[in-house]
């Protein structure tokens, strides 16, 4: 359903904000590697942009930290509707190995609604890629669907029978492959 | 001998302030100070000795001596020697001198561990909140051994905002932060602005502060760390994961083999290489100059393929654990490795020729975010930053760990002391970085990867480590324990120290080179985060109304 609103409500192309929020950098980096040449996310409308303003989907990493609780909600609040929001890695997605910490609020949907999960740490670019196609509904469009068949694998099978001695070596007279 | 020469040349001027000494290796010196004399110890050592300063420790020892425990670390570069001065405080009456007057760098640190330890620096000047969230009651510190990890105070009030200091007269309060998009991570910065010109600011940072030494002592073990260390920071994670098994092998005399030894250093240049290029990217972009920040990634992205052949993953190599390393270089990545370097080589000049060459990229940097050798010395600063104020600091040399001293590289310095100094240090160490990997290769020989260690580690026992990161020295200190894990283990990130002369670099410039300047440490926030405020008033006072700012805007 969501992913029905979603194609509906943001059409061709996604402008995304990224907002750590206590994170380690590892999420970020990845993020920043999504649009960068190798995988170019601008490819498929997404882009990033500097302000919560332009944005119409939040890329949350790390933990819902205490300190920057307030301003991570402000930050969404700043957001015009339609908003998503995208947990990138495990730590914005569960809390990570702090999610108990004394410092740690947990994962970021303690503080903002949290629509699609991408886990991972860090996830790599092609999965932070994958995760927003999916929930745009433009993985089936994008994507050419690739069968692997069994490969022949050539390894020579030798048989006892087809030894023949060549000069003062023994051979093989017959090898099969399978 | 310089280690004992040291020690001496303080009993001889102390006498009995100095208790005891324990000299574990030629380069390592803990010494066991009176606490009266503190201050004038560090002093001695800071202006006289000419030691670097490294990192403050407060450690809650009271359930093993009953004191807590307060180091204070020094290097002596050129004799290759770390120096750890401790001093034990009764449980009853944790408070010591404040050494930040005379040594201007410990700013952060005792404010760390005043907040974190509840050990009082007695004469701090500025002596506000620094690591802990907003809301945090006083008089509780979660690193108290009484005090369990996931321990959450009842007067915790998520509502309560951060006190900023008052803003000097006649200036304008501009707020940078926590989630601006040259930042990549949380941190806040006010800066008091004169027209134009920034004229101070407070820095609110430490929104990273996820705990996790707490964590290490008192949840994970020995051998889970290195892999938590490596979340300390996404870019340079296996800086961290080397220094805390360094730190814990050095606690507990432990000998890695010679294999393992040139994959560590292997591995870290091969994060030197990712780190130094994602930056000079990421200055680029700041500057304005996409199309070399697009290179730059590109160039980048074969650097973490061969990363993850290695190791299985990307970034978090998961590369150590304590005795040695879990991955090995097999024939065929040795092949691949050397590929990448050299394609990397060649594509890395024609970075460095368009940079060099570039005028607009030079009018940004030239003379912007100075920092001069005098600010190194005094606010403990590392790294690219020190080396392009032409200080020669280097870990990998002053101090060498893993197969650095078997290997043959040059210290990169720069004279210009500013931004573009630390653009030019950056490129020219990733020649350094290939050549070092290229000899690490040559001399690799077959062995085993790890050291099998069938006995409980020793008790009690300290360590210090320093790795040269990407950014600069990376410091880890360490208290072994009971239970298998540490009693006491201290992160410095080479960003904590940086930091601090972020505020000198910054005042009296434009505006628009502050993003620049701040750039240029390469601050890695979730590293240090473990704030600063110069609030500097300079010149003729004078206000500013409305009108003659909007002119003034205008003009410009």
């Amino acid at each position: 359903m969501l992913k029905n609103l979603c194609q509906k409500m943001f059409g061709r192309s996604l402008w995304v904000y990224h907002a750590n929020s206590g994170g380690c950098n590892g999420c970020d980096i990845e993020v920043l590697n999504a649009l960068t040449p190798y995988y170019d996310a601008e490819r498929f409308g997404i882009r990033l942009v500097g302000s919560p303003r332009h944005a119409d989907v939040m890329l949350c990493q790390g933990p819902a930290m205490r300190s920057t609780a307030k301003a991570l909600q402000r930050a969404y609040e700043a957001m015009p509707a339609p908003k998503l929001v995208f947990a990138i890695g495990s730590c914005a997605c569960g809390g990570g190995i702090w999610y108990d910490m004394y410092s740690v609020l947990g994962p970021v949907e303690k503080l903002v609604p949290v629509n699609f999960y991408i886990p991972g740490c860090p996830p790599r670019p092609e999965a932070i890629i994958y995760g927003v196609a999916v929930a745009l509904g433009i993985v089936d469009k994008k994507t050419a669907p690739v069968q692997f068949k069994h490969l022949e694998m050539p390894i020579p099978r030798y048989h006892p029978e087809d030894l023949r001695r060549d000069g003062e070596m023994v051979v093989y007279a017959r090898t099969e492959t399978v | 001998m310089v280690a004992r020469e040291k020690l001496n040349l303080l009993k001889d001027r102390f006498g009995t302030a100095i208790q005891r000494a324990d000299l574990p290796a030629e380069d390592r010196l803990f010494v066991f100070i009176d606490r009266a004399s503190v201050r004038e110890v560090c002093r001695h050592v800071f202006r006289q000795l000419d030691a670097r300063y490294i990192i403050s420790i407060g450690a809650d020892d009271r359930p093993h001596s009953g004191h807590f425990l307060v180091a204070h670390n020094f290097a002596f570069d050129r004799d290759h020697l770390l120096a750890s001065f401790l001093t034990q405080l009764p449980a009853d009456d944790p408070k010591l001198d404040s050494i930040t007057a005379d040594v201007p760098a410990a700013n952060w640190a005792e404010r760390e561990f005043r907040d974190l330890v509840g050990i009082e620096p007695v004469g701090h000047a500025y002596p506000k909140r620094l690591v802990l969230p907003d809301g945090w009651p006083e008089g509780m510190h979660p690193l108290r051994k009484d005090v369990p990890w996931n321990h959450v105070p009842e007067g915790f009030d998520p509502d309560r905002e951060f006190k900023f200091d008052e803003p000097p007269e006649g200036c304008t309060v501009v707020p940078f932060g926590p989630f601006h998009p040259t930042l990549d991570e949380p941190a806040h910065f006010r800066l008091y602005l004169e027209g134009e010109m920034v004229r101070g600011c407070e820095y609110r940072g430490f929104m990273v502060h996820r705990g996790i030494e707490k964590l290490a002592e008192s949840v994970l073990t020995y051998n889970d760390i290195p892999m938590a260390a490596e979340r300390i920071c996404g870019i340079c994670g296996c800086v961290h994961n080397v220094a805390y098994a360094q730190a814990v092998e050095s606690a507990a005399a432990l000998e890695i083999p010679p294999r393992a030894a040139y994959i560590r250093t292997i591995m870290l240049e091969l994060e030197r290489l990712h780190s130094h290029l994602l930056w000079v990217g990421l200055a680029c972009h700041i500057v304005g100059f996409d199309t070399l920040f697009m290179q730059a990634f590109r160039i980048r992205e074969p650097v973490m393929w061969i990363a993850e052949k290695i190791s299985g993953n990307r970034k978090t190599y998961a590369l150590c654990v304590i005795g040695g390393v879990r991955w090995d270089i097999t024939p065929e990545l040795k092949t691949e490795l050397r590929q990448v370097l050299d394609k990397l080589e060649t594509e890395w000049t024609a970075v460095v020729a368009a940079v060099s060459k570039d005028r607009n990229i030079q009018r940004r940097t030239r003379g912007v975010g100075v920092a001069d050798a005098r600010l190194v010395k005094e606010a403990g600063l590392v790294g690219p930053v020190a080396r392009a104020a032409g200080v020669p600091g280097d870990a990998r040399r002053d101090h060498p760990y893993a197969a650095y001293d078997r290997l043959d590289f040059d210290v990169i310095t720069a004279d210009g002391a500013d931004v573009w100094s630390r653009v030019v240090v950056r490129m020219k160490e990733v020649f350094e970085s290939i050549r070092i990997m290229r000899q690490c290769l040559d001399r690799m020989e077959p062995g085993p990867l790890a050291l099998d260690i069938q006995d409980e580690l020793p008790v009690g026992r300290m360590g210090m480590s320093s790795v040269e990161a990407p950014r600069g020295e990376s410091h880890h200190f360490i208290i072994t324990g009971e239970n298998n894990r540490p009693r006491r283990w201290r992160v410095r990130a080479p960003t904590y120290q940086n930091l601090q002369g972020v505020p000198a670099m910054i005042k009296d410039q434009q505006l628009a080179d502050m993003t620049i300047s701040l750039g240029s440490i390469d601050p890695c926030f979730s590293c240090t985060d473990r704030m600063e405020t110069v609030d500097i008033r300079s010149g003729a006072q004078r206000i500013w109304s409305q009108e003659e700012l909007l002119r003034l805007v205008r003009r410009r």
